[in-house]
């Protein structure tokens, strides 16, 4: 599906103008392939195309992409086209990517970004993340507290732990959602004490109803004797 | 069997005692037992808000300990279809609807205000401040256009609520992992709108399999849409004028997709077959036909684990393959029954072939249709689902036992539904595991288990 729409400045402009469907039928992947769709994004190539080119690259797209992809993190109109892109390539430069864009980027955008570096579960964007839950904007601290959630180091359950009792009441739930992902990760790594701890916290947080049922559960399993396999 | 996989074998060869009743679906022990204790936990602390009688204009409704006070989100025509359905029932009563566009939720407040006799449901645009200033609504009903249904279900249970979702539920693989976790996370009721699970034909067929009456289960057939292929567009429709935010708030419409610029069309329901928007005509009616199959062979933990690549546009004719060796084929058309949303099961000992419009199945044998009343009236005793989709929902809801369509059979069939597609848009056979929820040796298709989120509408 993807490779349709690499070698894309031909196929979109052949294609998506005429309203027609990308048929799927395209050669299998080569650089070659992916050098043109980096080429793509750095020419004066229409939005369409460009917008084509990240979805190819979210299929194809190696480290080389990467440099050009990281330079849309901060374009408002291709921002979320380039974490689309970015988002499945295996490679570490891209977290790196995120990482500097999260130091610049502000709204919006840093939302996305932020959002990104939680898919990733990059245990490295920890430090940077930290600092967001006292952010102003809520849907970034909101987003920050997700991904801390999803990434559940120790650094980053010990923060949201902390933060149930200082957060705005906005993005309270939030927080209490990253403390719960953190406990089932302790949980699931056999951690028992510290999980329920976490799940404790929560229970005694001043979140709504349906937390307090959620610390239940938790309790509960984390109380249980490990079960022998 | 594939020796690629460490999934559970799937088998069906003699008499199973019970039904699945359970979300679980984990390999893990510890995932099945918090289920357990979950819902336990659930039954206590999670009880449906209540709210006087009086307060709604229903003197002769069910007493507030026994009402369930619902809203709704994103309700069209199919969405009012469901909506009816469920006004129907004593217990509920629906109170508010958000969706982005105007006119349809002013048409939805119509319709409720009309049947209710009052001017009483109340009317939003922005779903976040929906979801948190009424604490009042214990269950949402999500009908969106499917772009929306999984990340709706997340934001709900992550509010508190119980969710029904209609289908095809989920966008990718991964979000469907999320519903699953959400649903456990905060002990969440959740039915996805695959109503022939509670349907009595349909119940009856996976009673002969669950019985050994078909003899060993060797292949299963689901229809897919007759419409559309497997392949899907990328294009944009011309720009139009976009209209007052009030109108139409086209970023809420689009949501976690990629922006494109506004055209009415896409809000008319003409999003089906763009690849942002849509599962293709395999997720279609897979949706509804893979979770009967996936009930019927009791694989509603797992999915296929092989999909074998079909040079034509639509996936017709695709064989899948459970652990096990059950195989799952792909078809479109009527050759194997008449009628929508057909599945058939075959054995050894004979076949059950059923699809909408028909008031029994059809089988290979006239005597295996023998005890229908009893066995649809048995499965009801033992499983404690009522044969109506609703019911089962608010039924579950009260009770806190998870639904006929739970999480983990709307994620493991919407694998399926997605693994399938990938399987077409690639070109070429996959393996999956199941246990490890990734393809076997295919980067590409692992890519396509997830698509970025458009901020801030992220998981």
């Amino acid at each position: 599906m993807f490779r349709p729409l690499t070698g894309f400045a031909l196929a979109a402009a052949l294609l998506a103008g005429a309203g027609l469907s990308l048929a799927q039928t395209v050669p299998p992947n080569t650089e070659e392939e992916v050098d043109k769709l980096i080429a793509v994004l750095k020419s004066d190539a229409p939005h369409k195309e460009k917008v084509d080119a990240c979805r190819g690259l979210a299929v194809v797209g190696t480290k080389d992409a990467v440099p050009a992809l990281a330079a849309l993190l901060s374009d408002e109109k291709l921002s979320h086209m380039a974490r689309y892109a970015l988002e499945p390539i295996p490679d570490p430069s891209v977290d790196q990517a995120l990482r500097n864009a999260a130091g610049k980027l502000k709204g919006r955008l840093l939302v996305g970004v932020v959002g990104s570096l939680g898919v990733r579960r990059d245990a490295a964007a920890v430090p940077l993340l930290l600092p967001m839950l006292k952010e102003p904007d809520a849907d970034v601290a909101r987003t920050a507290a997700r991904s801390l959630g999803k990434i559940a180091s120790p650094e980053a359950a010990k923060a949201l732990s902390e933060a149930l009792a200082t957060a705005p009441e906005a993005v309270r739930p939030a927080v209490g959602n990253g403390c719960l992902a953190c406990a089932e990760t302790l949980l699931a790594e056999g951690k028992r004490s510290e999980a329920a701890a976490m799940y404790e916290r929560v229970g005694k947080a001043d979140l709504p109803k349906h937390f307090r049922v959620a610390a239940a559960q938790g309790l509960i399993l984390a109380r249980q004797p490990a079960e022998k396999e | 069997m594939a020796e690629h996989t460490s999934a559970p074998e799937v088998r069906v060869s003699a008499k199973r005692e019970t039904l699945p009743i359970r979300i679980a679906g984990q390999a893990s022990v510890t995932r099945r037992q918090f289920l357990k204790r979950a819902a336990a936990a659930g039954g206590l602390l999670a009880a449906p808000c209540l709210v006087p009688g009086s307060a709604l204009g229903l003197e002769d409704k069910a007493a507030p300990s026994e009402r369930i006070v619902l809203g709704g989100i994103g309700i069209g025509g199919r969405g009012s279809g469901v909506l009816n359905w469920m006004m129907g029932e004593k217990d509920v009563q629906f109170v508010a609807v958000c969706d982005p566009q105007k006119s349809r939720r002013e048409k939805v407040k119509q319709m409720v205000d009309k049947r209710y006799g009052n001017q009483n449901c109340a009317v939003y645009r922005d779903t976040p401040e929906f979801l948190t200033t009424r604490p009042d609504i214990d269950a949402m009903l999500i009908t969106t256009g499917d772009r929306w249904h999984a990340l709706m279900s997340i934001m709900a249970m992550r509010a508190g609520k119980d969710v029904y979702s209609e289908k095809p539920s989920c966008m990718t693989i991964a979000e469907g992992r999320t519903v699953v976790e959400t649903a456990k996370r905060f002990g969440r009721i959740y039915q996805t709108g695959t109503q022939r699970l509670s349907e009595a034909k349909f119940i009856f067929a996976n009673e002969l399999l669950r019985t050994g009456r078909l003899g060993e289960v060797h292949t299963v057939r689901a229809h897919i849409a007759p419409w559309q292929s497997a392949e899907m567009r990328h294009d944009w429709l011309p720009e139009a004028p976009l209209p007052p935010k009030d109108e139409v708030d086209w970023d809420a419409w689009l949501g976690p997709c990629p922006w494109r610029p506004y055209n009415p069309s896409y809000c008319k329901g003409g999003w089906r077959g763009f690849y942002d928007f849509h599962t293709s005509c395999i997720g279609e009616w897979g949706a509804h036909t893979f979770a009967q199959c996936h009930v019927a062979i009791d694989a509603t933990d797992t999915s296929p684990v092989e999909y074998g690549y079909v040079d034509n546009p639509t996936g017709d004719g695709m064989v899948t393959r459970f652990a096990g060796g059950i195989k799952m084929i792909l078809s479109r058309g009527d050759k194997w029954w008449h009628g929508s949303c057909g599945v058939r099961y075959e054995g050894t000992e004979g076949w059950v072939a059923v699809a909408d419009g028909y008031s029994k199945p059809e089988v290979s044998k006239p005597e295996l249709l023998e005890g229908f009343e009893e066995t649809v009236r048995e499965y009801v005793e033992r499983t404690g689902r009522a044969t109506s989709h609703v019911r089962n929902l608010f039924d579950s809801i009260k009770s806190r036992r998870p639904t006929v369509a739970n999480p983990e059979v709307m994620y493991r069939s919407m694998t399926t539904v997605h693994a399938a597609n990938i399987c077409m848009w690639l070109k070429r056979d996959l393996k999956y595991d199941p246990v490890k929820e990734e393809f076997v040796g295919d980067a590409e298709a692992n890519r396509l288990r997830s698509r970025g989120q458009r901020e801030p509408w992220i998981m």
